[in-house]
């Protein structure tokens, strides 16, 4: 699609792009690990979050630190750090999910040279009012540590307009995810997840308005011929497989919606205007769609699976997981349950940063669909 | 109408012909290297086999790892809804396949009309597969069709707890070096593999009559050491092997 060229391109090579936007600008860029990075404050101290999903090739010095059943996302990180492929990070952030990025964070604090190094402690029951209070106090250090090591004031206008650019950036996503649900002819899969991948690491406010454009130009496009793919939901982690959508599409079936750390999962939820900044960024985290590593309610994953499946009229539900990620794994057995329970078939599927065996995988896909 | 249903595993080649709901016959040959090749030799092997000519042939499916590169076939459908077809063509009251095959081994769950509920496949690893046996009968210097056989006559099945194909031929090799009797050590291999085969059917729940298809099924020690993990009867037919190629002929028969 000709519409998606730049967020292909950027996604292609993000670290080309930071580079760029680095030399022109002479701003900062922050590297993150995860979606619960305070990505608005980064915005509003002048810098750029740079999303870090994975490394770019095989693992040899990170080995030396992590067990070889830590997930690719963790090794792949490690290395690219180890190999000063982050070189132009002046910093990153950690912010407290799962059991390996906290642990990462120690490894990289002692042996990477990628700038300042934040841990943002967050809390990780997010559904009592203490859980929120002591978010808003978390968020509110992050913004002080965050003026120091960029050496810069964040002012309350600063977060309005941050504020302002990311509520522009998370309804233009819902508006394309409501495009992709009602009319998936329209955008492949892969284009969207490229989009997604762009918006974790290009200009945020050159972002929205491409973004814009986009959802715009899609929505006035007339109604294509409807696709007869099987429809299919994705959930899981961290997906860095773009060959992933193709397979599906090439079995016969059409992506229409996702929960997944590089889909809608971080794009969820508003922030609320008119308050103060901080309490309403802090508010957003701890209502936005949540992670197996964080808890809000015993079968809030559960739940918010089975309310989008059904939304999306998922003809069935594939599970991809990043292969030793625990959070997720023990999330697993219940969620295929309640899917179970309403008779939405589904199919697990564990990836690495490679596929390890295409064909393989191909099938299970394939006889996914012909099951369906 | 006659249709046939062509299966190009990583180790062995099938076919199989259908006319009017019948099976005519089957065959099976050696894939090699090339798939391609195996494709076209498998069929024109079997229509020689049963004096048929090309012509004749109404519709080809299909499956197995090397499907797409049978270019003369009408359609390619993955060996899981083949063999979930194939196995409810030979007793419609079976619930639950058991797929050994060369590369991977598979465990189906299916309705009453044959249609595949849930499937678990194992991940990219040759352990408890056709190719893991291979390697052990190497090892063990038995050929591979006295394996199964050979392995009933153990008196204490040997523990081999390696999961691993490499790390599991170095433990035969210590059992051997041992002087563990050979018996003994096949019934260890096949312990092992039933074992992990059933940990991934439980997946989908191993729901009786059972049946096992793929080449592995003419091991009888397999069988009987799934038969032990699981505490089910397991059936297998005469037509183990070529349940896919049967399961694909029928497909392409509509």
């Amino acid at each position: 699609m000709q519409h998606s060229k730049q967020f292909q391109d950027i996604f292609a090579d993000p670290k080309a792009y930071a580079r760029r936007w680095k030399e022109k600008t002479g701003g900062k860029v922050i590297g993150t690990l995860c979606s619960y990075a305070p990505e608005e404050l980064i915005l509003a101290g002048g810098a750029l979050g740079f999303r870090i999903v994975g490394g770019s090739g095989s693992i040899s010095k990170a080995d030396a630190h992590l067990q070889s059943y830590s997930c690719s996302l963790v090794r792949g990180a490690l290395e690219d750090a180890l190999n000063e492929q982050l070189d132009f990070l002046g910093g990153a952030i950690f912010p407290h999910t799962c059991d390996s990025i906290q642990r990462l964070s120690d490894i990289w604090r002692m042996n990477a040279e990628t700038g300042f190094h934040l841990d943002v402690v967050l809390p990780v029951k997010l559904n009592t009012q203490s859980a929120r209070n002591y978010m808003a106090a978390v968020m509110r250090k992050a913004r002080t540590d965050l003026e120091a090591v960029l050496d810069k004031i964040i002012t309350d206008d600063d977060l309005q307009k941050a504020i302002g650019t990311y509520n522009g950036i998370r309804s233009a996503m819902k508006r394309l995810y409501t495009l992709r649900r009602d009319r998936p002819g329209t955008i492949d899969g892969s284009d969207v997840h490229a989009i997604v991948r762009a918006s974790m690491v290009m200009d945020r406010n050159d972002f929205l308005n491409s973004l814009t454009q986009v959802v715009e130009s899609l929505e006035q496009q007339p109604e294509p011929e409807s696709k007869t793919g099987k429809r299919i939901f994705f959930s899981g982690g961290v997906c860095n497989l773009p060959d992933v959508y193709s397979v599906i599409e090439s079995a016969g079936g059409t992506v229409v919606g996702d929960d997944l750390c590089t889909g809608f999962r971080g794009l969820t939820g508003l922030i609320d205007i008119g308050g103060d900044p901080m309490d309403a960024i802090a508010d957003r985290y701890a209502r936005r769609a949540i992670c197996p590593a964080k808890h809000s309610g015993i079968t809030r994953r559960g739940d918010d699976l089975v309310r989008l499946a059904k939304e999306t009229r998922a003809q069935g539900v594939i599970f991809l997981f990043l292969k030793f990620c625990d959070p997720h794994a023990f999330d697993y057995p219940y969620l295929k349950s309640m899917l179970d329970a309403e008779g939405i078939p589904s199919l697990l599927l564990e990836l690495e940063e490679q596929i390890p065996s295409e064909g393989q995988f191909r099938t299970r896909c394939e006889a996914f669909m012909e099951m369906l | 109408m006659i249709t046939v249903g062509i299966d190009v595993g990583s180790i062995s080649a099938k076919a199989a012909l259908i006319n009017a709901g019948e099976l005519i016959g089957s065959r099976v040959m050696l894939t090699g290297y090339n798939a391609r090749n195996a494709g076209e030799n498998i069929f024109t092997g079997l229509l020689d086999d049963l004096g048929i000519h090309r012509d004749a042939v109404d519709r080809i499916v299909a499956t197995g790892y090397g499907r797409n590169s049978v270019a003369f076939a009408h359609k390619a459908v993955t060996e899981i809804t083949c063999h979930a077809v194939g196995a409810h063509f030979q007793d419609p009251a079976v619930r639950c396949v058991i797929d050994i095959g060369g590369q991977d081994s598979k465990a189906i769950a299916l309705d009453s009309t044959g249609r595949v509920k849930d499937f678990a496949m194992n991940d990219k690893c040759a352990a408890g597969t056709g190719r893991f046996l291979e390697v052990m009968a190497r090892a063990l210097e038995v050929d591979l069709d006295a394996f199964g056989k050979m392995s009933l006559k153990a008196d204490r099945p040997a523990a081999i707890s390696s999961l691993c194909t490499v790390f599991a031929e170095s433990e035969v090799i210590s059992l051997i070096a041992r002087g563990e009797r050979r018996a003994n050590i096949i019934a260890g291999i096949h312990e092992s593999i039933g074992s992990r085969v059933v940990a991934m059917a439980n997946r989908v729940g191993i729901t009786e009559p059972v049946m096992m298809a793929g080449g592995v099924a003419n091991n009888i020690g397999v069988v009987k050491a799934l038969e032990k993990r699981s505490g089910k009867t397991i059936l297998v037919s005469a037509y183990a092997q070529v349940n896919g190629a049967i399961g694909a002929a029928l497909i392409a028969a509509g």
